[in-house]
C-alpha cells in the first residue's frame, strides 16, 4: 500500500460518482469544482495539499481573531463546512415533489437522535401550513362523549415522551429486482429516530369514552389527501402517541404540525400527520392507502393487507457507498439496527458474504422501537470484502437474508423489505451497493 | 313540612349532580378537558365511506354524467381512457396481471372495493383542488372510472344504496398480514459455501448527483417581480403538478420555445387562456389548472412566476 494514499474524502467520492450521472449534472460539477478550488474546499477537490497557514505549529487565523456574538443566529443552523448533510430524492420516483418522498443523510448522522431539519419527508398533497389556533382534533363515532380538542386542551393533558424511529415501509423498496442506488441515503435513508412528545391516545380515549363496540380508528389528516388509516383498537390502547413535539421542540410542518398520531414500530403511514380526526367504528375502513397502496403483493397474485409492523432490519453506515475507506489499518465497521417489534438484542456482522458471522457491540442507548448503534472495531489488510450486518431482536427474530425474503414475496411487493444489505469493499477503499445470489 | 317538601327535592339533586362528577374523575381518569362536539360539527367533518356504504351522502352520478367531468378534471393526469399520463396512476386495465413479472395495479385489476373510489376522489381529487367536488360529481366521476374497468354497463347509475354492492374483481384476494413469513437462523459459521456466491451489481448512472449546491444556484437565479413572488405560492400548489412534468402537453418551466410560441399572442391572452381554459395544439389547460377556487389575480400572478421563473 502506498503511503501516498489518503483516505479519500466525500467530495472526492462525489467527484467519482459524478462520472456516472448525466452530463448536464457532470457539467455543473465540474463548474463548482472550480469554484471550489478558489476556497476553503480546493483540497478536497484536487486531491492537493491544504493551506498550511491554519495548521501546526501555526497559529489558526480564527484562534487570532474574534467570533460572532450571541444570537447572531436566533435560531441556529449547521456549520457551513456540513452543507452536504442535506435531505434527497430520487426524482424519477414519483410524478413531482408535492407527492413524494425524501431521505435523511444516515450515512452522516452520529448516535440515534435524526436532527429536526433531517428527518426523511413524505407528503401525499405537500406539507401544509396549519395555524395551531385555528387547528382542532376531534373524536367521535362510537363514543360516549364525542369531543374537539384545541392544541392548548391537548397540552394540558400530562405529557409523555418516547424515541422511536419512524420508517416509510417502502425504504429499500427500489432494491426488491437488483441492486440500483450507489448510497446508502437512498438504500435506507426512508428512516429517522427522534423523541417524540405528546399525550398517550388511550388517555383521549378514556376521556371520550369508548363503546365496547369500538374496535377501529380511522385517523385522517388534515391534508389536501385527507391523508387516512383504519387503526386496531390494540394499537391505540398499547403505545400510541398524539404528537406535538419532536426532540424537544413543536413538531415540523414536514411532520404534521401542530399534531400527528403516532404509531411506534409501525409504518410511518399510518402514523397520519396534520392529524384532525379519529372516528371510533366497529370494522375497518378500508381506505385507498391501505388497499390500492400499503399492500404488499404476493407471487400468486393475493396481497397482504394491514402488513403494520416494520420487521428487524440494519445496515452498515461505515463504510458505505458515502464513507469509503482509505488505505489498510484500523477502521471501525459501524451501522444501525431497528426493530418494529422491540429491542435489537444482537448484530452480527460478516466480511465474507455471510459465510462466517462475528458479534458486534451495541453502543449507546439500546431502546425498543429505536434505532440502535452497533460497531466492530477491525483491521483491513486491504483486501476486498463483501460486508454485511444481520440484527436478531428480542422476539427472537432473525434478519432474513434477500432470497428467503424473494422466496416468499417475489419481488413486486414494493413494501418491507429488511433483508441483509450487501456492501462490497474494493481494494481502492470504494464501496459498491451489490446483492448475492 | 310544606317548605320542608319543597327544599328537600332541591337539595338532592345537588348532591346528585355533584357526587357522580366527582367520581368519574376519580374512577376512570376524566380530565374534563374538551369541548362536546355537536352533530353539526361532526357533519361537517366525518366523510369517511366504508365498503359497507355507510357515510355515503344522498345523492346518485350516472356514466353519462361523470364522462365529460372525468375529461375536464381527471384526464389530464389519469389519461382519457384511464391509462395514466406520465407517471401519474392510471385507473384502468392491468386485469390478471397481478402474478405477471410487472403487475399493473389498477382500479379495476387490484381495488377490493367501490367504496373506496367513492371516499378517495371525494377527500383527495382532483389533485390539485382536493375536496371541492359535489356528491353528485364524485358519484358521476366514480361510476364512469368504473365504465373504464368494464365493471359497470354505459347506461348504469351510481347511488346511495347500490354502491356496497358494486362487486370488485379482486376482492376476495386480500388477506391480513400474516408474517413472520422467514425464519432465518443466527448461524455463526459456514453458513453457506462460498464458492457459490455470485454478486449482481447495480445498474450504472441511475443514482442522483449528490453534490447540491441549491442555495448557491438559488442565488445566481435574477430577481422576481412582486407579481411572480405572489404567483410562486399558486404555481407550487396549483400549476407545478403539470408544469412541472409537463403532463397533458404543459409547458414546463424550461421549455423556453414552448413559452415564446405562446408570447407571440401576447401576455393577457397567456393568462386568459389560463383563466378560461384552452384546447391548443399540443396541450389541454383545464380553467384555473382545474382549481376554481383560485382568484384570476392569483391565476395571473402564477402565470407572471411561470414567465419569469424559466
Amino acid at each position: 500500500m502506498s503511503e501516498s494514499k489518503k483516505p479519500e474524502s466525500s467530495k472526492e467520492y462525489l467527484a467519482g460518482l459524478a462520472s456516472n450521472v448525466p452530463s448536464s449534472s457532470r457539467r455543473d460539477f465540474l463548474k463548482k469544482g472550480v469554484k471550489f478550488s478558489t476556497g476553503l474546499a480546493a483540497a478536497a477537490v484536487t486531491g492537493g495539499s491544504l493551506a498550511t497557514n491554519n495548521l501546526p505549529p501555526n497559529i489558526p487565523s480564527w484562534t487570532k481573531s474574534l467570533g460572532t456574538g450571541v444570537v447572531s443566529t436566533p435560531y441556529g443552523v449547521p456549520s457551513k463546512f456540513e452543507a452536504n448533510t442535506i435531505r434527497r430524492t430520487v426524482e424519477w420516483l414519483t410524478a413531482e415533489k408535492i407527492s413524494s418522498i425524501s431521505m435523511s443523510p444516515i450515512q452522516e448522522l452520529k448516535g440515534i437522535i435524526t436532527p429536526n431539519g433531517l428527518v426523511f419527508e413524505r407528503y401525499h398533497a405537500g406539507a401544509i401550513t396549519v395555524n395551531p389556533e385555528e387547528h382542532r382534533l376531534m373524536i367521535h363515532g362510537l363514543v360516549d362523549n364525542p369531543l374537539i380538542f384545541t392544541m392548548d386542551d391537548l397540552m394540558r393533558f400530562p405529557s409523555e415522551s418516547v424515541i422511536n424511529f419512524l420508517e416509510c415501509p417502502a425504504n429499500g423498496g427500489m432494491e426488491w429486482r437488483g441492486p440500483q442506488m450507489e448510497a446508502l441515503q437512498f438504500t435506507h435513508g426512508m428512516i429517522s429516530c427522534c423523541e417524540w412528545t405528546g399525550v398517550k391516545l388511550s388517555t383521549l380515549l378514556e376521556e371520550v369514552g369508548v363503546q365496547t363496540k369500538g374496535k377501529w380508528i380511522l385517523a385522517e389528516g388534515a391534508d389536501g389527501a385527507g391523508m387516512s388509516r383504519s387503526i386496531p383498537m390494540d394499537k391505540a390502547l398499547d403505545d400510541a402517541l398524539i404528537v406535538y413535539a419532536q426532540n424537544g421542540e413543536m413538531l415540523r410542518p414536514e411532520q404534521g404540525y401542530p399534531v400527528r398520531l403516532f404509531n411506534p414500530g409501525w409504518e410511518g403511514n399510518t402514523s397520519v400527520k396534520w392529524l384532525r380526526r379519529l372516528e371510533i367504528g366497529d370494522k375497518p375502513w378500508h381506505h385507498r392507502e391501505e388497499t390500492s397502496k400499503y399492500t404488499d403483493l404476493m407471487p400468486d397474485g393475493r396481497s397482504r393487507r394491514f402488513s403494520y409492523e416494520q420487521e428487524a432490519n440494519s445496515v452498515i453506515t461505515s463504510p458505505c457507498p458515502e464513507n469509503p475507506w482509505g488505505q489498510k489499518g484500523s477502521y471501525e465497521i459501524e451501522g444501525l439496527a431497528w426493530s418494529g417489534r422491540g429491542k435489537i438484542k444482537h448484530v452480527d456482522v460478516s466480511i465474507d458474504g455471510g459465510v462466517t458471522w462475528r458479534p458486534a457491540r451495541l453502543k449507546g442507548l439500546v431502546l425498543s422501537k429505536a434505532l440502535t448503534r452497533f460497531s466492530l472495531p477491525f483491521k483491513w489488510d486491504g483486501s476486498p470484502l463483501l460486508l454485511q450486518s444481520r440484527s436478531v431482536d428480542d422476539t427472537g427474530y432473525v434478519q432474513p437474508t434477500l432470497t428467503q425474503l424473494r422466496d416468499i414475496r417475489g419481488t413486486n411487493s414494493i413494501y418491507h423489505k429488511n433483508s441483509i444489505h450487501t456492501w462490497q469493499l474494493q481494494s481502492n477503499g470504494k464501496i459498491k451497493n451489490v446483492q448475492l445470489k | 313540612m310544606f317548605s320542608l317538601n319543597k327544599l328537600f327535592p332541591v337539595f338532592a339533586l345537588v348532591a346528585i349532580s355533584f357526587l357522580p362528577v366527582a367520581a368519574l374523575a376519580a374512577d376512570t381518569g376524566h380530565y374534563g378537558i374538551g369541548t362536546t362536539a355537536t352533530a353539526k360539527e361532526i357533519a361537517g367533518w366525518d366523510i369517511d365511506v366504508r365498503p359497507d356504504g355507510k357515510g355515503l351522502p344522498k345523492g346518485e352520478g350516472s356514466v353519462a354524467q361523470g364522462e365529460p367531468m372525468y375529461e375536464a378534471k381527471c384526464a389530464s393526469c389519469h389519461g382519457s381512457f384511464g391509462e395514466g399520463e406520465d407517471r401519474w396512476p392510471p385507473l384502468a386495465g392491468g386485469e390478471g396481471s397481478l402474478t405477471e413479472d410487472r403487475p399493473e395495479k389498477t382500479v379495476g385489476s387490484y381495488w377490493p372495493y367501490a367504496s373506496t373510489l367513492w371516499d378517495y376522489i371525494n377527500r383527495a381529487m382532483p389533485f390539485t383542488a382536493p375536496q371541492s367536488l359535489t356528491p353528485h360529481e364524485v358519484y358521476a366521476i366514480s361510476a364512469y372510472v368504473l365504465y373504464l374497468n368494464d365493471l359497470v354497463e354505459d347506461d348504469f347509475v351510481l347511488t346511495q344504496s347500490n354502491l356496497a354492492s358494486v362487486k370488485m374483481p379482486n376482492v376476495d384476494n386480500f388477506y391480513i398480514d400474516n408474517r413472520p413469513d422467514t425464519n432465518n437462523k443466527r448461524c455463526m459459521k459456514d453458513c453457506k459455501d462460498p464458492s457459490k456466491i455470485v454478486i449482481i451489481k447495480s445498474l450504472s448512472g441511475i443514482t442522483p448527483d449528490q453534490n447540491e449546491d441549491s442555495a448557491e444556484a438559488a442565488a445566481e437565479k435574477p430577481k422576481l417581480s412582486e407579481s411572480a413572488i405572489a404567483g410562486k405560492a399558486t404555481y407550487t400548489t396549483s400549476c407545478l403538478v403539470c408544469h412541472g412534468s409537463g403532463v397533458a402537453g404543459a409547458p414546463t418551466l424550461d421549455d423556453k420555445e414552448s413559452w415564446n410560441k405562446r408570447l407571440e399572442q401576447g401576455v393577457d391572452t397567456v393568462v386568459k387562456h389560463a383563466i378560461k381554459g384552452f384546447m391548443g395544439e399540443s396541450g389541454m389547460m383545464p380553467p384555473k389548472g382545474g382549481n376554481l377556487s383560485l382568484s384570476d389575480q392569483q391565476v395571473k400572478d402564477a402565470v407572471q412566476y411561470m414567465l419569469e421563473a424559466q
